[in-house]
């Protein structure tokens, strides 16, 4: 099995900017104002991020790491069922994401 | 000699003569030496004309030898039997099903392979206590340097995961005010504790391929294998791994002099293109070669073998010992 002329590990690195690109425009200013609801929902963004770093190949971005990350499936089935879900789903993401700012 | 020694180099070039060679070499010093084959077109097998498989099996024959063959296809679906069956103990049927795609199609990504095969070098390495030297028989250059990259960008790539999972850990632990239970711990976590026990696993071979393990390119005298091997010492410097010298194979032999025929002028030339292809080698690299080993016309196997054996100048002196 080959994969063209990119070494493994440049396809790491480029992996690696890509995540932390999606990282930093995604949260960009949320940890100001904690409350403890808030902290908690903190909290769940960066497990999905933490997801989004593992399982990536999950949306069609090929991950070299994925076959040590999906050792971590038995331990975290529910959580990335639950994720998987709420990521394809747009809208359902965008209100989640609402509900912090309690604009209502 | 170090203890885990490497043979490397372009596809069909004899590493696997290279390497079974200087495995029997060191069998016959009375090293209990173990030859492991990565590559997938396996050919220790025919070397030996005895069947290997993923154990060490002994070589019949030879004392003090044993063969081992790794299948990184049957290594990865191993992995992905033992993911589904510790699933399906922890977890509702449903979502396993759901989950199901992910499992298969982290098994079907690239670099599976490469991880696989990799995480074999590091068990082999980890079990390799009963036996004084092992030589690997590493498949084609490209992939071997990729292997040999991996500790530490995966290190440093799991630091990070880490590093993201305690902080959402953590967070957790925060908004847990009064009587409220975490809904997760620190210690607890199974996720940081398994991260844990990889980037180990990748220390130990990153620090093992630096400190235990000698390397050995095998090339022909040819211009394509000699500029292959350029870029493998370079690459391999790139992560600090020292090339100790190179097996020139497949030399040509030269003629007798009284022989004038068509075939012998033919062999004539060839030898001497090939003398100065050996001598550049000799010229433009700073590493030394070991061996100038001479094509046989029958396949290397049994005596041949051990004739080739004589001719690699790899000393197999037991590697130091531990401290």
């Amino acid at each position: 099995m080959t994969d063209g002329d990119r070494s493994l590990a440049d396809r790491i690195a480029s992996f690696r900017e890509r995540v932390e690109e999606w990282l930093h425009g995604f949260y960009h200013g949320m940890i100001e104002h904690p409350s403890f609801e808030k902290i908690e929902k903190e909290a769940e963004d960066v497990e999905d991020t933490f997801l989004f770093a593992c399982f990536a190949d999950a949306f069609g971005i090929p991950s070299p790491v994925s076959y040590y990350t999906v050792e971590l499936l038995p331990y975290l089935a529910d959580e990335f069922e639950a994720w998987e879900r709420r990521m394809w789903d747009r809208g359902s993401l965008l209100e989640r994401k609402g509900q912090q700012y309690h604009f209502h | 000699m170090e203890k885990f020694v490497f043979f490397g180099g372009k596809g069909g070039v004899g590493k696997t003569t290279v390497s079974s060679a200087y495995a029997l070499k060191c069998a016959e010093a009375g090293l209990k030496t173990l030859v492991v084959s990565t590559d997938p077109a396996h050919s220790t097998s025919d070397v030996f004309d005895q069947d290997f498989d993923d154990e060490p099996t002994p070589v019949d024959g030879h004392e003090g030898l044993w063969a081992m063959e790794l299948d990184p296809e049957e290594e990865v679906e191993r992995h992905m039997g033992e993911i589904r069956r510790r699933m399906n103990e922890q977890v509702s049927a449903a979502i396993v099903n759901e989950i199901d795609r992910q499992i298969e199609l982290a098994h079907r990504t690239p670099g599976a392979y490469e991880a696989a095969l990799f995480d074999r070098f590091i068990e082999v390495m980890r079990e390799a206590d009963d036996y004084d030297r092992v030589v690997f028989d590493t498949s084609p250059t490209g992939g071997t340097l990729r292997l040999l990259a991996l500790p530490d960008f995966l290190g440093e790539w799991i630091e990070r995961l880490v590093a993201k999972r305690a902080k959402s850990v953590d967070l957790f632990e925060k908004a847990a005010v009064g009587d409220r239970e975490a809904r997760r711990k620190l210690d607890e976590d199974p996720l940081i504790a398994h991260l844990q026990g990889r980037k180990e696993k990748f220390e130990f071979a990153g620090r093992t391929l630096r400190e235990d393990a000698a390397f050995f390119l095998v090339l022909n005298p040819d211009e394509l294998s000699i500029r292959e091997t350029e870029r493998a010492v370079a690459e391999m410097a790139e992560q600090d791994l020292a090339v100790e010298g190179f097996v020139v194979n497949r030399v040509t032999p030269a003629p007798d002099d009284d022989e004038q025929g068509r075939g012998a002028t033919w062999l004539r030339d060839r030898v001497e293109t090939e003398r100065e292809r050996i001598a550049e080698i000799r010229r433009e690299f700073d590493e030394p070669v070991v061996a100038e080993i001479e094509s046989r016309v029958r396949e290397v196997k049994g005596d041949l073998l051990a004739a080739v054996a004589d001719e690699l100048a790899i000393d197999v002196d037991p590697p130091p010992a531990e401290a």
